[in-house]
């Protein structure tokens, strides 16, 4: 029995040695990618021969478009901020560093050789600020954020989340009129993004 | 006594950790995935490296147009303590504007998937330029995003297509001479609104570079306890009101309240040590009417 029992500990040994092994160098695979990914904060680190600047980082992106899909005329199509079809935008950076957001939107879009438009207009309460940065407008929670806001104009009180990350999603209205030609119609929504601290 | 449980059981536990690291670090690397990457948020220059350079990325999977530009826009307030930074790129009347002797290159790349590119920026100043900083800001857009919906081939059909543009604008300093940074308290405004206190902390930079701190707040109720802490990262660069909002419905009937504030050119970890010009510290407190 007691043979037995020396058996079985030595070879947990062995596993723990080589458990201890691969974690290690996976671990050291891993912090490799890391510095590779380089998205942190301003620091020197010089240790004999290397040495590595990690800057500051600002992101946008814009993860989902605002996507009306097939219209039809005469017939109003609206998308709020909170429907999976909202655009979304991602704004990565410095955890609860204040950001100054702004949104220049359309009036109408309109068709490629410009021969026809159609109005497009986004209401008082078609933006939410996410500071959690879920990423999907159908899942915001309450108090994460600002909720239903103007998109024309995002409060002075905008932050990066605690998390590093902050989505905008954005809803809106097309009015194609009864007689709207048809065709794939386009416009731009453009955002900007500045850090106010610095 | 380590137990042939215990052995086994470290690792195992170890692994477990490895593997949401991992886990974690994809996540993140596929969140970063969808959007331009610009590094680093603020551009430093003298009249002694007249040279500047921005790193732009793509880690996206798609090939994204990338276009710089040089704009002006320095962080403002309202009366009610509200900070913005207006972007103007004409009608420039700030003498401390850089925009016109800064130029990028290259305005414009086709960045291909994860591809990276370092944009460079030259200086050429007027001969006569006054010791101070100079500012302007850069300004990134690229265009990604855009929608999969079908082109309206069928008859009678009517689509969208809404080009989402990102801009992301950063500051750029250029430094000549000797520079000073200074802040001044012109005072502070605190009162008490239902189950809110408002504090408007006024504040102007007097010395000839921009102040760049951070700014400590702390909120206190009759019993000097803590009840509220807000931190913000600072940069005056003429006038600047800043508001601190604290919520009290946890703490009504425990005041009267004081405000301290503490700012200080220590503490920020986006700017590179040797980049920051130590301005003063300022420590002032209140009690809220």
């Amino acid at each position: 029995m007691a043979e037995n029992y020396s058996t079985t500990y030595s070879y947990s040994i062995v596993t723990s040695q080589r458990l201890h092994q691969w974690l290690k160098t996976t671990l050291l695979v891993f912090s490799l990618l890391i510095v590779v990914a380089g998205s942190g904060m301003a620091q020197d680190v010089a240790v004999g021969q290397a040495t590595a600047t990690v800057l500051a980082t600002l992101t946008v992106s814009a993860t989902a478009a605002l996507a009306f899909g097939n219209v039809y005329q005469g017939v109003t199509s609206t998308i709020a901020n909170n429907n999976a079809s909202a655009g979304v935008f991602t704004i990565t950076g410095a955890a609860s560093s204040g950001i100054m957001i702004f949104m220049a939107l359309p009036n109408y879009v309109a068709l490629a050789d410009g021969s026809d438009r159609m109005t497009i207009s986004f209401s008082s309460t078609d933006a939410s600020v996410d500071t959690l940065g879920a990423g999907n407008p159908t899942t915001m929670a309450a108090g994460s954020g600002f909720q239903n806001i103007n998109p024309h104009n995002f409060p002075a009180a905008a932050v990066i989340g605690a998390g590093g990350t902050t989505n905008i999603y954005l809803g809106g209205k097309v009015l194609p009129t009864i007689d709207q030609t048809a065709g794939a119609y386009t416009g731009d929504i453009i955002l900007t993004v500045a850090y106010t601290g610095n | 006594m380590i137990t042939k449980w215990q052995i086994c059981r470290i690792p195992i536990k170890g692994q477990h950790l490895f593997t949401g690291l991992l886990i974690a670090f994809f996540l993140l690397i596929g969140h970063v995935k969808a959007g331009v990457l610009v590094a680093p948020t603020v551009v430093f220059m003298d009249e002694h490296k007249r040279t500047g350079r921005i790193t732009v990325q793509n880690p996206s999977d798609e090939p994204r147009e990338v276009t710089i530009r040089m704009s002006f826009g320095l962080p403002t307030s309202d009366s009610l303590g509200n900070v913005f930074v207006n972007l103007q790129d004409s009608g420039i009347t700030d003498i401390k504007a850089a925009t016109s002797w800064v130029k990028p290159f290259p305005r414009k790349m086709l960045l291909q998937p994860g591809a990276t590119q370092v944009v460079r920026f030259v200086a050429r100043p007027p001969k006569d330029l006054v010791d101070g900083e100079y500012w302007a800001r850069v300004v990134v857009t690229s265009q990604e995003g855009k929608t999969s919906l079908p082109s309206a081939s069928a008859e009678g059909q009517i689509s969208t297509v809404l080009n989402m543009i990102m801009q992301t604008a950063i500051m750029l300093k250029y430094r000549q001479g000797d520079q000073v940074a200074h802040l001044k308290l012109n005072g502070v405004e605190a009162s008490q609104e239902d189950t809110l206190v408002n504090v408007i902390v006024d504040l102007s930079s007097t010395g000839n570079a921009s102040y760049v701190g951070m700014m400590h707040c702390r909120l206190y109720n009759a019993d000097k306890q803590e009840i509220g802490y807000r931190r913000f990262d600072l940069a005056v660069y003429h006038d600047l009101k800043r508001r601190v909002t604290f919520p009290i419905a946890s703490y009504t009937n425990s005041g009267p309240y004081s405000f301290e504030l503490f700012i200080t050119p220590d503490g920020r970890k986006d700017i590179a040590a040797e980049y920051l010009i130590r301005g003063n510290d300022i420590e002032y407190s209140v009690t809220v009417p």
